[in-house]
């Protein structure tokens, strides 16, 4: 077979999801109208905010995409190998819990080392919160769908306990920890500007998979397994559970390393609000970005602009959040509306 | 496939790079930022108002966002200082923070943070003593309540809050010393249900005197009120009669509208100087209330004795806070 092919089918994603989003403006444009807002002024606000400059580029649109392209990359992970981890909101808690824990511990040791600590301390934060889901899936057959979902509530409310507990900051007024040592913080990738270093972390981690999935023996088996259980079990003769509980435990250990991205590089501290719903995001995200690794970064991207685009409508554009938020699930569903057509 | 979305990112990255910055406008520009929706009828709509009227007195240009997280506020008040905003309200103790790594990039905006902690370069604090109110409304739970029992619906604990409860317990506890109080944090300022489950619990034990600070949260303890019979409620923020006209006694109102104006104001004059803005009953920014509807069900004498606690509050003898309050 040619490698044309391929890059055809490449080609054509591309333009229907660039055509989901022409539609989803066509119909915003509608609404707002009916809603009785100026038009040219808010879409031009929306575009500005995304793409507008190289400023609000970066520190706007790829800022806010990158813990939803890492916990793209984490369901992805998880779907190849035919597990759903719906329980990404709940990594990300544990994920920056285990970060600010570190991060607060790591005054005095140099910049490098002190930024891999903290990082792995969101990275196995992340896998522990997976690791129950996982051991009930692989000992009492328990489906990953619930006891992930659940464990979301627990990973927000240990985050509540943390921020007025043990990780409150020291005059134990506020409900949120004291910030990380300055040696933990990711630097960030321009001076005045609020990109770090996470988002080439992102690309570096999207690059990885795709590798992983398409050159390996270890990503041919999650991908027989997440294919066809039953043929890599009895033909391919494949320790089936097995591969898809570590696809799992490492979609979790990601999604707590996208907290860890998220504390070291943006916030600096741990808060209860850290997450405006990533976890959910990203799965939206991920099956637009049909799965492979090098889309998802993309569709992250995109959801990172529109995301911007809509604050900036907000701000420069005068539309209630209200209608703000309209205008992203209009976005978002024609999207993936018109994915799941072509699917 | 790999190749095309990576030629994608890159021309996603190039096109951007072309076009310069707007530059910063010199006009007067005042910006809002809201950890909460402006429709809660409390702390994030008096807000609001205040940027309305900053619009309507003082003729700047206005512009109002809606943040929750810790980096989208961030990223709002990088923002606006980027676009060259004059004064930048960030409505919440959280905003400090963030405003104080901000301002180091941008000294010339000034960072108006409401309930605040300190002063840091341009970012000031605003400080309302709002437990000066709760003293007040405190008082009249104290004479209204049968029951003996009184209930305060939060939503974090929050320093503002806290004390706004401190002042409400001391106030009850100066007309009626054996009264038994209640408390619940919501940990949420939005969810209605939620505040409507607390106050019902707190119904089911007796309380008949409520009183909150939890915003969008807190219209579920008017709705639990409205449900129960002999139930009285105290708005908080601003004055709350409104949403049950025959169950609100008063509201313990910060009058955000006219502390926004002051502060804009003095920096339009350039007059401002950074500083911590406090205020108290005296300003006339913290003050009681009443609802005139259900002023005839008032004991003879309390409402002297209201006004009494007032005058002393304001003339700073009479102390209704545990800690010392800038």
């Amino acid at each position: 077979m040619s490698i044309a092919a391929p890059m055809r089918a490449g080609a054509r994603d591309l333009a229907h999801v660039a055509g989901a989003f022409g539609l989803g403006v066509v119909l915003l444009s509608a609404f707002l109208a009916i809603a009785g807002f100026h038009v040219a002024p808010a879409l031009s606000a929306l575009w500005n905010g995304a793409f507008g400059s190289w400023d609000n580029f970066t520190s706007a649109a790829l800022v806010r995409a990158t813990p939803l392209v890492i916990l793209g990359l984490a369901f992805t992970l998880g779907s190849k190998a035919g597990t759903l981890n719906i329980g990404m909101e709940g990594q990300f808690a544990a994920g920056a819990i285990g970060t600010t824990w570190a991060g607060l511990h790591l005054g005095g040791v140099p910049p490098v080392l002190a930024v891999a600590v903290a990082l792995a301390g969101g990275l196995i934060a992340g896998a522990a919160w997976v690791a129950l889901p996982v051991i009930l899936r692989m000992k009492l057959g328990v489906s990953e769908v619930i006891t992930t979902l659940l464990l979301n509530f627990v990973g927000v409310a240990a985050v509540s306990y943390a921020v007025t507990g043990p990780l409150q900051e020291p005059s134990r007024i506020y409900p949120q920890s004291a910030l990380i040592a300055p040696a933990a913080r990711l630097p960030h990738l321009a001076a005045g500007s609020r990109l770090h270093l996470g988002f080439i972390f992102a690309i570096i981690i999207a690059g990885l998979l795709s590798l992983l999935l398409k050159q390996t023996a270890w990503g041919f088996r999650i991908r027989s397994v997440g294919a066809g259980p039953r043929a890599a079990l009895i033909i391919g003769r494949m320790p089936v559970a097995t591969i898809a509980a570590t696809a799992l435990l490492w979609s979790g250990a990601l999604a707590g390393f996208g907290g860890a991205v998220e504390v070291t590089g943006v916030s600096y501290a741990l808060y209860q609000n850290l997450s405006p719903g990533y976890g959910f995001t990203a799965i939206a995200v991920a099956l637009l970005g049909r799965l492979q690794p090098t889309f998802v970064l993309v569709a992250g991207v995109l959801f990172g602009a529109l995301e911007a685009g809509a604050a900036a409508m907000q701000r420069d554009a005068g539309i209630p959040a209200v209608a703000v938020q309209v205008v992203e699930a209009v976005v978002i569903i024609t999207v993936l509306l018109t994915a799941r057509r072509r699917a | 496939m790999i190749t095309r979305s990576w030629v994608f990112l890159a021309l996603c990255l190039c096109a951007c790079g072309k076009q310069p910055d707007a530059a910063p406008s010199t006009a007067f520009k005042v910006a809002l930022i809201t950890p909460g929706s402006v429709t809660d009828a409390a702390w994030n709509a008096g807000a609001y108002q205040g940027l309305q009227q900053v619009k309507d007195s003082l003729g700047a240009a206005v512009s109002h966002i809606e943040a929750h997280t810790p980096a989208e506020q961030e990223e709002a008040l990088r923002s606006y200082a980027r676009q060259g905003y004059t004064v930048v309200f960030g409505h919440g103790y959280e905003f400090q923070q963030p405003a104080e790594r901000v301002s180091q990039d941008y000294p010339k905006t000034i960072f108006v943070i409401t309930s605040g902690k300190r002063v840091s370069g341009n970012v000031v604090p605003l400080v309302f003593r709002i437990h000066e109110a709760t003293y007040l409304a405190g008082m009249l739970a104290g004479a209204l309540t049968h029951s003996g029992k009184i209930g305060f619906v939060g939503g974090m604990e929050l320093p503002p809050i806290k004390l706004g409860y401190d002042g409400w317990v001391r106030g009850a506890r100066a007309v009626r010393p054996d009264v038994e109080t209640r408390i619940t944090y919501l940990n949420t300022f939005d969810d209605a249900a939620a505040g409507k489950e607390a106050a019902l619990a707190m119904i089911r034990l007796g309380v008949d005197q409520l009183h909150h600070n939890a915003d969008a949260a807190a219209l579920g303890v008017f709705s639990a009120a409205k449900e129960s019979a002999n139930v009285l409620v105290y708005g908080a923020n601003g004055d709350q009669s409104a949403l049950a006209p025959d169950r609100v006694v008063a509201s313990a109102v910060v009058d955000l509208p006219r502390a926004f104006l002051l502060v804009t104001r003095d920096v339009k004059h350039g007059t401002f100087t950074p500083h911590t803005e406090s205020f108290g009953l005296q300003s006339g920014v913290i003050r009681l209330a009443v609802n005139p509807a259900l002023q005839a069900r008032w004991p003879a004498g309390l409402k002297e004795r209201v006004q009494a606690a007032s005058d002393s509050i304001a003339a700073g003898t009479l102390k209704v806070a545990a800690q010392a309050v800038p």
